[in-house]
């Protein structure tokens, strides 16, 4: 037994204890193959995957590293069987390259004569592939690249891409550091300058070629597909999941980079412009007319030379498939996790590439860059009437039910006075109560039917102070940014999405100017299923390392405000 | 000269009693006489077995002095030069020959004991089979002179054997063959095949019938664990296969699987079974299988039978850690049962389940001892696969080498039950090789225990090591177990805590535990779990009532319930209007009636049924046979045979009186291996023959050849060789050197 700070568990989950004097330079050192898991207070998670250790394979790292790091922090022997798996899952990343033939054109390029017959043989591969060149080279089909990577991770051979990128139509963007197209209010230009940590992940991405950056919400991930666009000069298509996020990509582009109004694009349902710059939104693309997508075009539309895909765990389905049809062009995917609910991690990682730069929320928080969040679960006790409603409820209805009881009002009031002038978000699921809520409290209310225009409206009064509590509903979601929101209220939500909950905490995590702590409170009625939805996600919370704690709303006076 | 039964009576009793230690066949049943105990030994299947348990080196050497031998004997230093052995390879030869003697494989026919010459036990060369060194039996004096480079080929292809090959049709080959044929150096056979006669290969081996002397194999490059990997998986796995065990006898408690029919546990229940251990069916039912064996549990020998834990499962249960597992070991190192066949199909199709009858293989316990103690045998750390292992055991026993899979099967239940540690052989498996102090030597690699446990907000928990057993206890207790390993991970789920509750502990005992076992104190969330789940445990309550009585008049109720009279029948107020009463119906109503009150019977069955889970026992298994200790000592009782072998042989010489002619036998055994004896003797004896007509017949023959129930003689007084079957044989009678010839006694 060594002093190691680590314990490599035979299910292949790596336990860090936290604590440890080692416990930080070894953090470092298997952050490269294994992927965190959860990170409560004393012992992080991490867990050997397949993908884990494909995506160390594709930044450069080789099994003898991993093993060794294993070994070297390991406290107790490392399991046999683990290491013996390392080594061979490893080295089955790359046997299989897609290359460049002078003469054929895209060819799949075995090292291993076998493992090409192996694949070649599956059912899996069948009319993605040209024909057979030698031993070890095949032809592949330019339009099934993507496709065939994605059969051959299934596969369990996965191949590595060296087959380049098409350069696409060169086009100058430049990061405005000096500040002159974001001037302050008295019109001086305000320098500013990358983040270390926007850097690397930018450096990350372009020598990986394509890939993912994970980066929690609010540590400034539009700031890093600016410089990769800054990298790459040339045309540029960002997919983002709305609308409201497209203006705000816009907004930030035209402030931060060499980029002019006239050669940003929007291709949203309100407009098809096709510029340079073309911001296209999820739901457009994936419009269906007569079982056919009639806006695919754009991605034919220019000769893009990177794509841009913002939150990246939300990519719809139908967008997976057509990005398998442009795997000769540069692939950035953002994103705050790789938790996808659908578990097509896998698909994010043949398609658009593997994870090219992660880094921990709370080390950017220790850094400063985004908020320290005090995250509070508040147990209202239903009252008798309500309980024997909610325990004579139909299934289906049970969670609306509990979700919506009248007694939360009485809370946020409380809560919305406690932190009176601090700007506050209320965010709910369900209209009505939102509705009610708003009247309640006397604050602007933003729906799904809330027109743009007036989104806009509210969010910049919201911004300049104008207005300090606003009840928004699920549009708030995605991709809003509120620089100055430092409390959030959740009254209900999603049956119990991890995702929905990394994105509003996301909300509260930009920095505050003053250092200030965020606040996160969720509403449950006790004993419910909402109590049941709200641990789910509060398990997420956790194991993303923010502590909780637990107050009963009627103990709510006493407790003074963290 | 001595022939081989006058060897055996001359052997003094030490030599004898260690004869029948290392060929304990020849003990079961006892023989008679000496006579009797020197038939058997030249017997076919006693040979046989015998020369299964000899290693490849002094299989060599026997062979060589059964192609050598010359009626006087060959030498030791004849064997060493034939076996291909080099100067300083006497000793080893000699110590090999001598373990063939000591076995009576081979016997002293002149000589002293330091250079003696020695013989071939009769029937050995048969016992060998057709070939023997790859030597055919033909002979053949011809010398070999110049062939053509062809001919000398398919000699040299010849020469090593095997010695017969296939005679080409036409092409260069069949020119060569005719070459061959022609001279004499080859022999045609049946079905257009050559053999090379014995005289010609020993020629053309230079009198050698070894290429080279055979030296045990050293298994090298073996993949090599570091000490420490061997001991803590070792270690994990022996708690583990412990821990599944207590697991499958808890499961087994709750639903006893059904015995089936023909014995056994239907393939159902052993899926159900190894999904709930989460572990493969092969692996569930070697667990099952040594369960039963151990008798933790067993068939309850009720009419429609289940397969329930027994008391022994308590007590094996309340032992610590190390001395559970040694149990386990013992009984699968002792057991004769053989898991791996579980699963698979018998003759008739069927599919043979676990602890079904015909699972029991009587080699089991040899062949894991042969496994293990070759195992201990390499270097420390090194990891053998089973084909390497068979390579070993191929040297240590050539003619019984056992099945790749038999040998896989043994590494396979050897690591599960920690007996290898990442494929290497641990101490524990070294402990069980040798018969040593198993509970020491799994004490001795198992971690120290940990008091430990971190607890997170995210309700889960983490022991950094082994868990005492106190804590370990406590997470079974309260927890769900993640993942095991070097640490332990637990999560506390709202059932989790229920259970604990359920046991009997309250929240506060529960925290106070957690509180002692954790440094930081009881995560604020986890606090609310746990007294969310208490405030909610107990809120429904059930109870078990017999009967009741409703109303809806209050008053009259209330007016029953107090009624001293009434007192009998156990009356609770569960409602204002509800009485539960612990009393049949019929006496109830009864009782009311006598009252003056006018009941009536509500629904013809109104009982509450106990659902307390009762606990199963049954009683222990009578001892199973391979617990029980034989009370005498092999050799104390093979010293007592020698002594009855010598007081039958001397019965035999005094009775008889007539000299030579009690050297006769009509045992049919003894007669056979007095012909075998007389044909490798080349000695003449008098058949005594049963006639085509019933009557006897007697003659006086050489016998040539005892093989396969036939006797082959050569009848000197008419000269022809004749064949009699076994079976006519009424008796033999050794000639003595001073019997004069031809004449009849």
């Amino acid at each position: 037994m060594t002093d190691g700070p680590l314990i490599v568990q035979s299910d292949k989950t790596l336990l860090l204890e936290v604590d440890h004097d080692r416990a930080e330079a070894c953090r470092r050192a298997i952050a490269p193959f294994a992927e965190l898991e959860r990170a409560p207070e004393h012992v992080h998670t991490y867990r050997l995957t397949p993908l884990g250790l494909w995506n160390a394979r594709a930044a450069g790292h080789d099994a003898e590293q991993v093993v060794d790091v294993l070994l070297e922090f390991s406290r107790y022997p490392v399991p046999h069987a683990l290491l013996v798996d390392v080594a061979e899952t490893m080295s089955r990343y790359g046997r299989l390259q897609l290359v460049q033939d002078p003469v054929h054109g895209l060819v799949l390029h075995a090292l291993d004569a076998a493992v090409l017959a192996e694949v070649l043989r599956s059912k899996r591969t069948a009319g993605l592939v040209g024909a057979r060149i030698d031993d070890t080279d095949v032809v592949v089909h330019p339009s099934e690249r993507g496709t065939l990577k994605q059969a051959l991770l299934k596969l369990g051979w996965p191949a590595e891409d060296l087959a380049g990128y098409v350069d696409g139509e060169a086009h100058a963007i430049d990061l405005d550091e000096s500040g002159v197209s974001n001037p302050g209010p008295d019109g001086r230009p305000r320098p500013w300058q990358l983040r270390p940590y926007q850097a690397e992940a930018a450096d990350g991405f372009w020598h990986g070629g394509s890939g993912v950056v994970v980066l929690p919400c609010g540590a400034g991930k539009t700031l890093v597909g600016a410089a990769a666009m800054a990298r790459s000069q040339t045309t540029t298509l960002i997919l983002v999941t709305n609308t409201v996020s497209a203006r705000q990509w816009r907004d930030e582009l035209i402030r931060r980079t060499s980029l002019t109004e006239d050669e940003i694009g929007e291709y949203s349902g309100a407009r098809k412009e096709i510029r340079p710059v073309t911001i296209a939104t999820y739901q457009v693309l994936t419009l269906r007319r007569k079982g056919a997508y009639p806006h695919l075009e754009l991605l034919d539309a220019r000769d893009w030379g990177l794509i841009l895909y913002d939150e990246v765990h939300l990519l719809p389905a139908p967008i997976f498939r057509m990005t398998a049809d442009l795997q000769a062009r540069r692939r950035l995917g953002l994103t705050a996790t790789l938790v996808r609910e659908d578990g097509r991690e896998d698909e994010v990682f043949s398609l658009i590439g593997p994870k090219r730069y992660d880094a921990p929320w709370k080390d950017i928080e220790a850094q400063g860059y985004i908020a320290p969040a005090d995250c509070v679960e508040v147990r209202l006790t239903l009252p008798d009437r309500d309980r024997m409603t909610y325990a004579t409820a139909e299934p289906e209805d049970k969670y609306r039910l509990a979700a919506s009881a009248p007694g939360k009002i009485r809370v946020v009031e409380h809560l919305v006075r406690r932190h009176a002038g601090e700007p506050t978000l209320v965010i709910g699921q369900y209209i009505d109560q939102l509705e009610e809520l708003a009247e309640d409290i006397g604050a602007p209310v933003i729906t799904g039917a809330t027109t743009v225009t007036e989104r806009q409206r509210l969010f910049d009064a919201f911004r300049s102070g104008e207005v300090s509590t606003l009840v928004v509903s699920k549009v708030a979601n995605f991709s809003i940014d509120l620089p100055e929101a430092s409390v959030a209220i959740q009254v209900s939500g999603s049956f119990g999405s991890r995702q929905e909950e990394a994105q509003r905490l996301g909300r509260l995590l930009r920095p505050k100017g003053d250092g200030r702590t965020a606040h996160f409170y969720a509403v449950v009625a006790r004993d419910t299923v909402d109590q049941d939805f709200a641990a789910h996600r509060q398990r997420f919370l956790a194991e993303q390392g923010y502590a909780y704690r637990i107050v009963d709303a009627e103990d709510l006076d006493q407790t003074p405000a963290a | 000269m001595s022939t081989y039964s006058e060897h055996l009576r001359a052997r003094s009793d030490e030599q004898l009693v260690d004869l029948l230690l290392r060929r304990p066949d020849l003990a079961h049943p006892s023989p008679a006489t000496l006579s009797s105990l020197a038939a058997r030994a030249t017997s076919r299947p006693s040979l046989d077995r015998a020369l299964a348990q000899v290693d490849a080196g002094v299989l060599q050497v026997v062979e060589a002095v059964v192609v050598l031998d010359d009626d006087a004997g060959v030498r030791a230093r004849t064997v060493v030069a034939a076996v291909g052995g080099g100067r300083g390879d006497g000793p080893l030869v000699r110590e090999r020959l001598r373990i063939a003697t000591e076995l009576a494989l081979l016997y002293p026919v002149a000589g002293g004991a330091g250079d003696p010459a020695l013989r071939a036990a009769p029937g050995l060369a048969e016992a060998l089979g057709p070939t023997v060194a790859g030597l055919s039996a033909v002979r053949s004096t011809v010398e070999v002179g110049r062939v053509s480079p062809a001919a000398r080929a398919v000699l040299d292809a010849l020469t090593w054997g095997p010695p017969v090959g296939r005679r080409p049709v036409d092409g260069p080959g069949a020119d060569a063959a005719a070459e061959l044929i022609a001279a004499g150096l080859v022999v045609e056979a049946d079905g257009g095949r050559v053999v090379l006669p014995r005289d010609v290969a020993l020629r053309l081996r230079n009198g050698r019938t070894h290429r080279g002397l055979s030296r045990p194999p050293v298994a090298t490059d073996l993949p090599r664990r570091r000490p420490e990997v061997v001991a803590a998986e070792s270690a994990a796995a022996a708690e583990r296969a412990v821990r599944l065990v207590a697991t499958l006898v808890d499961l087994w408690a709750a639903a006893p699987p059904a015995v089936l029919r023909a014995g056994g546990v239907g393939v159902r229940d052993l899926r159900r079974t190894a999904q709930q251990l989460a572990v493969s069916e092969a692996e569930a039912a070697l667990l099952i299988e040594l369960a039963a064996v151990g008798g933790l549990v067993r068939d309850d020998g009720e009419e429609r039978p289940h397969y329930l834990p027994t008391a022994v499962a308590d007590e094996w249960a309340a032992g610590e850690l190390p001395e559970r597992w040694a149990a386990l070991a013992t009984w699968w190192r002792h057991t004769t049962r053989w898991p791996a066949l579980v699963g698979g199909r018998d003759d008739r199709g069927q599919v043979r389940p676990a602890l079904g009858p015909e699972l029991a293989r009587p080699w089991a316990p040899r062949l894991r001892q042969q496994v293990l103690a070759t195992a201990a045998t390499l270097d420390p750390g090194s990891a053998p696969d089973a084909a390497a292992v068979r390579d070993l055991l191929g040297w240590q026993a050539p003619r019984a080498v056992p099945p790749l899979d038999a040998v896989q099967a043994v590494l396979d239940e050897a690591g599960v039950l920690g007996l290898l540690g990442a494929g290497a052989l641990a101490g524990t498996g070294r402990a069980v090789a040798r018969d040593a102090d198993l509970p020491a030597a799994l004490a001795a690699d198992l971690p120290p225990a940990v008091d430990d446990l971190l607890l997170q907000g995210d309700l889960t928990g983490i022991v950094p090591g082994r868990p005492s057993a106190e804590l370990d206890r406590l997470i079974a207790a309260s927890a769900v177990v993640e993942s095991r390993g070097g640490a332990v991970t637990i999560r506390f789920t709202p059932e989790s805590v229920r259970v604990a509750l359920d046991a009997g502990t309250t929240a506060d005992d529960l925290l106070a535990e957690l509180a002692r076992h954790t440094r930081g104190g009881v995560p604020q969330p986890l606090e609310y779990l746990v007294r969310d789940a208490a405030r909610r445990h107990g809120l429904l309550r059930g109870g078990s009532a017999t009967s009741y009585v409703r109303t809806e008049d209050p008053a009259l109720l209330a007016g029953v319930a107090e009624d001293p009279r009434l007192a009998g029948l156990g009356l609770v107020r569960l409602a204002p209007t509800v009485l539960a009463a612990q009393v049949p119906l019929i006496d109830l109503l009864a009782a009311l009636r006598a009252r003056g009150l006018a009941p009536v019977a509500e629904t013809p069955d109104g009982r509450v049924l106990h659902t307390a889970p009762t606990v199963q026992r049954i009683p222990a298994a009578r001892q199973r046979p391979q617990d029980r200790v034989d009370a005498l000592d092999p050799r104390d009782r093979a010293a007592t045979l020698v002594q009855v072998l010598r007081r039958g042989e001397a019965a035999v010489t005094t009775d008889a009186r007539t000299g030579p002619r009690d050297r006769g036998t009509d045992d049919p055994g003894t007669a056979l291996a007095t012909l075998r004896e007389a044909a490798a003797d080349h000695a003449e004896v008098w058949l005594e023959l049963v006639g085509p007509r019933g009557a006897l017949e007697r003659r006086r023959v050489r016998p040539l050849r005892v093989d396969g129930g036939r006797v082959r003689v050569m009848d000197t007084a008419r000269d022809a060789e004749i064949v009699v079957a076994a079976h006519r044989v009424a008796g033999v009678t050794r000639l003595t050197a001073a019997e004069p010839e031809g004449v009849a006694p």
